[in-house]
């Protein structure tokens, strides 16, 4: 039987999508990171604020992201910023994303979602 | 720190988060509460309601420790594979510092008592000086090898808040190892007179060995355990006065 990937937890990947993504146009420290999710989802995804630290540090283990601190008006703070590898992993899971996105939207309008951007 | 972060340290570190991650995702957690009670406060509240606000803004103790502990990647090996942490490591770590000891010992001898039989004075007269200087280091170093690996041990589970009973077992284990050693020099043991030494671990000694293999068990038991004891001893105290 032929391989086929699967989707076991709809929200898996998502922080990490959503950091990678903010990460690429400038470095931030995990305040800025989690106030620019908050602003530009419009609030949809909220989560505790603290959680995005595990995320970060498991990013940055596998490479994907390097960390600096960095002392900004007096206060010493963790700047996060993307890799190379990190770009990649950002273009993957992009395309898995939208992919997913798109069959979900087909899903929710009855197979009429291609008519209805085109 | 404060309190709800001296929690969330200690359920980590139990939970086998090296303490080095522990810290920095504590500092981080302490820079952005401060950042969050600052735009509370901004934004209009009083001091006290401003850190309440903040507080829930960063997500709950269990949220916050559940989040850290999902990442399989941040645990310790301490918890991943205590036997070979406390049991196996230990074991090498003793067998490279006796290998060393043996080595240091062999070097002494052809350097300062080429004609001896055996480089424990034996025959060729006291030792001074230098000389002398050289071998007492050595000695120290050889009888010293096993209570500074018992010490590391019991600096690595104390760091890590591990349960008692692999820590106590590797130190046991060190003990009766460093305690039942022995050391073996002789100039007729091989052709050319070269010189030989070698090592023998009485781990299941005669019983005219055991005394003294016994006694000095027991002073290296003594001299790493106890330390360890005592120090989670004081840490139950001071988590009890803390609660």
């Amino acid at each position: 039987m032929a391989g086929r990937d699967t989707n076991p937890n709809f929200m898996n990947g998502v922080p990490e999508l959503l950091i990678l993504r903010l990460l690429q146009q400038e470095e931030m420290y995990g305040y800025e990171i989690v106030q620019a999710i908050r602003s530009r989802t419009e609030a949809v995804i909220a989560v505790g604020e603290g959680v995005v630290y595990p995320v970060l540090h498991g990013l940055e283990r596998e490479g994907a992201l390097t960390a600096r601190r960095k002392t900004v008006n007096g206060r010493s703070r963790i700047y996060y910023s993307v890799t190379p590898a990190g770009s990649h992993r950002l273009a993957d899971l992009s395309k898995t994303w939208t992919n997913l996105a798109t069959a979900i939207q087909k899903m929710l309008t009855g197979g009429q979602y291609e008519e209805a951007i085109q | 720190m404060k309190k709800p972060f001296n929690e969330l340290r200690e359920r980590l570190l139990r939970a086998g988060v090296p303490p080095r991650h522990v810290r920095r995702y504590l500092t981080e957690l302490a820079d952005h509460l401060a950042d969050l009670r600052a735009e509370e406060e901004h934004a209009g509240r009083s001091g006290a309601d401003a850190e309440s606000a903040a507080l829930v803004r960063l997500g709950g103790m269990d949220d916050l420790f559940k989040a850290m502990i999902a990442k399989r990647e941040f645990q310790s090996w301490c918890v991943r594979a205590p036997w070979a942490m406390f049991g196996l490591a230990p074991i090498f770590l003793l067998i490279g510092a006796y290998f060393v000891a043996c080595l240091y010992l062999w070097l002494g001898w052809k350097i300062f008592l080429p004609g001896a039989d055996t480089p424990f004075g034996g025959g060729g007269g006291p030792i001074y000086g230098f000389a002398n200087l050289y071998f007492q280091a050595g000695k120290l170093y050889y009888f010293g090898a096993p209570v500074l690996i018992g010490w590391g041990i019991g600096l690595i589970a104390a760091r890590q808040r591990v349960q008692a009973i692999w820590p106590i077992a590797g130190l046991i284990l060190i003990s009766w190892i460093g305690g039942t050693a022995q050391i073996h020099a002789s100039r007729t043991a091989v052709p050319g007179g070269l010189g030989h030494i070698s090592m023998a671990f009485g781990l299941w000694p005669s019983i005219q060995g055991i005394p003294d293999g016994l006694f000095h068990t027991l002073v290296i038991l003594s001299l790493t355990v106890l330390p360890y004891l005592i120090w989670r001893l004081q840490k139950a105290h001071s988590l009890r006065s803390t609660q």
